[in-house]
């Protein structure tokens, strides 16, 4: 009895001991691990950040040209930073008819595109719709088709309709790569909702129809948003199709204007490129931000449940 | 509980009027007439006019079908080919890169206990937050060959300039790493996510057993995602073949053709050269090797049911 508690006495101590070693040799391998760690995202961060850094900084800096761009420039004084190239883009170019009209377009046909895929969305999830799975099998064959297949025969479609030089063209072209992608995630998201809630506000009396938009609408809110955001995006970076479509100067959107100044003299024209380019994404880059919580549902629900 | 909704449900179906049967049909119309007008029309339309002499000597006059002609003008002429190898290369080369990338950097930013996180992914949100137009324009003028300040940096630490847009085998590789630098963001982020979703319990037991971090990539976290990595895996590739403006903007397809890819080449056929129906013939081969790729890709994985 007394040599067993011995002997458990002295293993013990031995245990400690060990772990005392091991517990150091692993808080090493912990700190190495996490040094790498640190490390490596640090490479990755700046990675990320260095393009969109280096463009606010060209924007801000006396670089007319990118002959003028030196190592130096990505750490300029604080003395010599300006704001002439924003100046420039605004009062040199047009800029502020390229938004409105860029603002006008997207604007149109995002809200329109979300609007349509809202009720077919709904639909989709909660009314009986004989052959849908076929349905949903051929939006997602369509979905992969690039948006850029589709200028061809819009060109020829929009041209025999006199839609040359028009945004009604342009808008039903937007607002139709919003419904397909929009109606797709609406209905996921709508079928993630137990449909207790609109048979309870059925049995206060809604009608199905009614019960179903009343109930539903205000819990979609977020993929509604992420919709909006997504169906924004696309139209507002399009120059495929606009391009095309429009040659009248005072019809141009941010695209073409901005392919108009940087074409062929990208090189001449740097510094109004790069304050240009970041009056240009900014809007993007805040509503992205603002809405990350939103877009982060909205991702997983568009890939996989 | 659930017998008795599933009850009603059948009991509700065999209850259906031919009103209410109509009534969903009402309610996707929208989508119905954009399926049929802005989708299938134009798709149609599109097979018809790679099977037409449509150019700009013919833009006037009716459409005149000539058969296969553009088929055969491509294939003789050995541009299909080209294409098809370089779209290949395009695609593979981008995802072999940026999908496990994303992977990585999940996996080190997922640690527990790891300080500065909210920092580095919001850094790493950057590309994805700023429209691409945008920034392929600036990825352009950063790769200049004599002023862009990509060489004039490596110039500083005793690296002579690379001809980065200038060589066919460069401007490939240049597309790849803009594409990269554009996609990571979303690859980490749907990855993060996607690893969060597994039970930590599970995670945590596999450590006290003694699984390094490589043993539990092997025996848990792989198998476990399988399914999203490889739905993620085949988008990305479809995605990629699709993808526009990186060619277009940052190579314009040069040097010579070598960086051109099946729609951006249909795009400069039709609008720079007004050969619309050589085109359109690129267009549809296209279209015709995605939706194959889509069916059989769904055929082997079943991947379609987690959509359903």
């Amino acid at each position: 009895m007394e040599k067993y508690q011995l002997d458990s006495k002295s293993g013990s101590n031995l245990t400690v001991l060990e772990s005392t070693f091991k517990n150091s040799y692993f808080r090493r391998i912990r700190l190495l691990k996490r040094l790498l760690s640190h490390i490596f995202l640090i490479l990755v961060s700046v990675f990320a950040v260095f393009p969109v850094y280096y463009i606010v900084i060209t924007s801000l800096s006396p670089i007319p040209a990118l002959i003028d761009v030196s190592a130096k420039s990505i750490l300029p004084a604080i003395s010599t930073l300006t704001l002439a190239n924003y100046r420039q883009i605004i009062y040199d170019y047009p800029f502020g008819t390229w938004l409105k009209n860029t603002l006008f377009l997207t604007g149109t046909s995002t809200v329109l595109g979300v609007m349509l895929a809202l009720t077919s969305g709904i639909a989709m999830s909660r009314m009986l719709i004989p052959g849908k799975k076929a349905l949903l099998y051929m939006m997602l064959i369509i979905s992969t088709f690039p948006f850029v297949i589709m200028v061809i025969p819009f060109y020829f479609m929009f041209s025999s309709l006199h839609l040359v030089n028009s945004y009604v063209g342009l808008i039903i072209a937007y607002s139709a790569g919003a419904v397909i992608f929009s109606s797709w995630l609406i209905k996921n998201y709508a079928d993630s909702i137990p449909r207790d809630y609109e048979e309870a506000a059925q049995l206060d009396g809604y009608s199905r129809t009614g019960a179903l938009f009343r109930v539903l609408l205000p819990i979609a809110k977020p993929v509604i948003i992420f919709a909006l955001i997504i169906s924004f995006i696309g139209p507002y970076t399009d120059y495929a199709l606009v391009s095309v479509l429009i040659d009248k100067p005072h019809l141009y959107t941010l695209t073409i204007g901005m392919y108009s100044v940087v074409d062929g003299t990208l090189g001449m024209n740097y510094g109004t490129f790069s304050a240009f380019a970041l009056l240009m994404g900014l809007p993007i880059f805040i509503i992205f931000f603002v809405f990350q919580r939103y877009l982060s549902s909205g991702f997983s629900l568009s890939m996989y449940k | 509980m659930a017998e008795s909704s599933d009850e009603k449900m059948s009991r509700n179906r065999r209850r259906l009027s031919l009103r209410e049967e109509l009534g969903g049909y009402l309610y996707i119309l929208p989508l119905l007439a954009v399926l049929a007008f802005l989708d299938f029309y134009p798709i149609a339309y599109s097979i018809l006019i790679s099977f037409s002499n449509l150019d700009y000597l013919n833009i006037l006059k009716p459409l005149q079908i000539v058969g296969l002609r553009n088929y055969y003008t491509i294939v003789a002429s050995g541009m299909l080919w080209k294409l098809l190898y370089q779209t290949t290369i395009w695609s593979l080369g981008s995802v072999a890169i940026m999908g496990p990338l994303g992977f990585v950097i999940a996996l080190v930013i997922n640690q527990r206990g790891l300080k500065g996180k909210a920092a580095y992914r919001t850094a790493i949100l950057v590309p994805w937050a700023f429209p691409a137009f945008i920034t392929i324009l600036v990825w352009q003028g950063m790769l200049n060959l004599n002023y862009g300040i990509v060489n004039r940096m490596l110039n500083l630490i005793g690296i002579g300039s690379v001809n980065w847009l200038g060589t066919p085998g460069n401007a490939m590789l240049s597309m790849i790493l803009v594409n990269v630098w554009l996609s990571f963001p979303y690859y980490t982020f749907v990855y993060t996510s996607a690893m969060q979703s597994l039970p930590a319990e599970l995670l945590d037991a596999a450590e006290m057993d003694g699984y390094g971090i490589f043993g539990r990539l092997r025996r848990i976290i792989i198998p476990m995602l399988s399914r999203q990595i490889a739905f993620i895996t085949i988008f990305g590739f479809i995605f990629t073949w699709n993808n526009f403006y990186i060619p277009f903007l940052l190579t314009s397809g040069g040097p010579g053709t070598s960086t051109q890819i099946l729609i951006t080449y249909s795009y400069v056929s039709a609008f720079d050269y007004y050969n619309y129906g050589i085109a359109a013939a690129y267009a549809v081969i296209s279209i015709i090797i995605l939706v194959i790729f889509v069916v059989v890709v769904n055929k082997m994985t079943k991947m379609m049911s987690v959509l359903y």
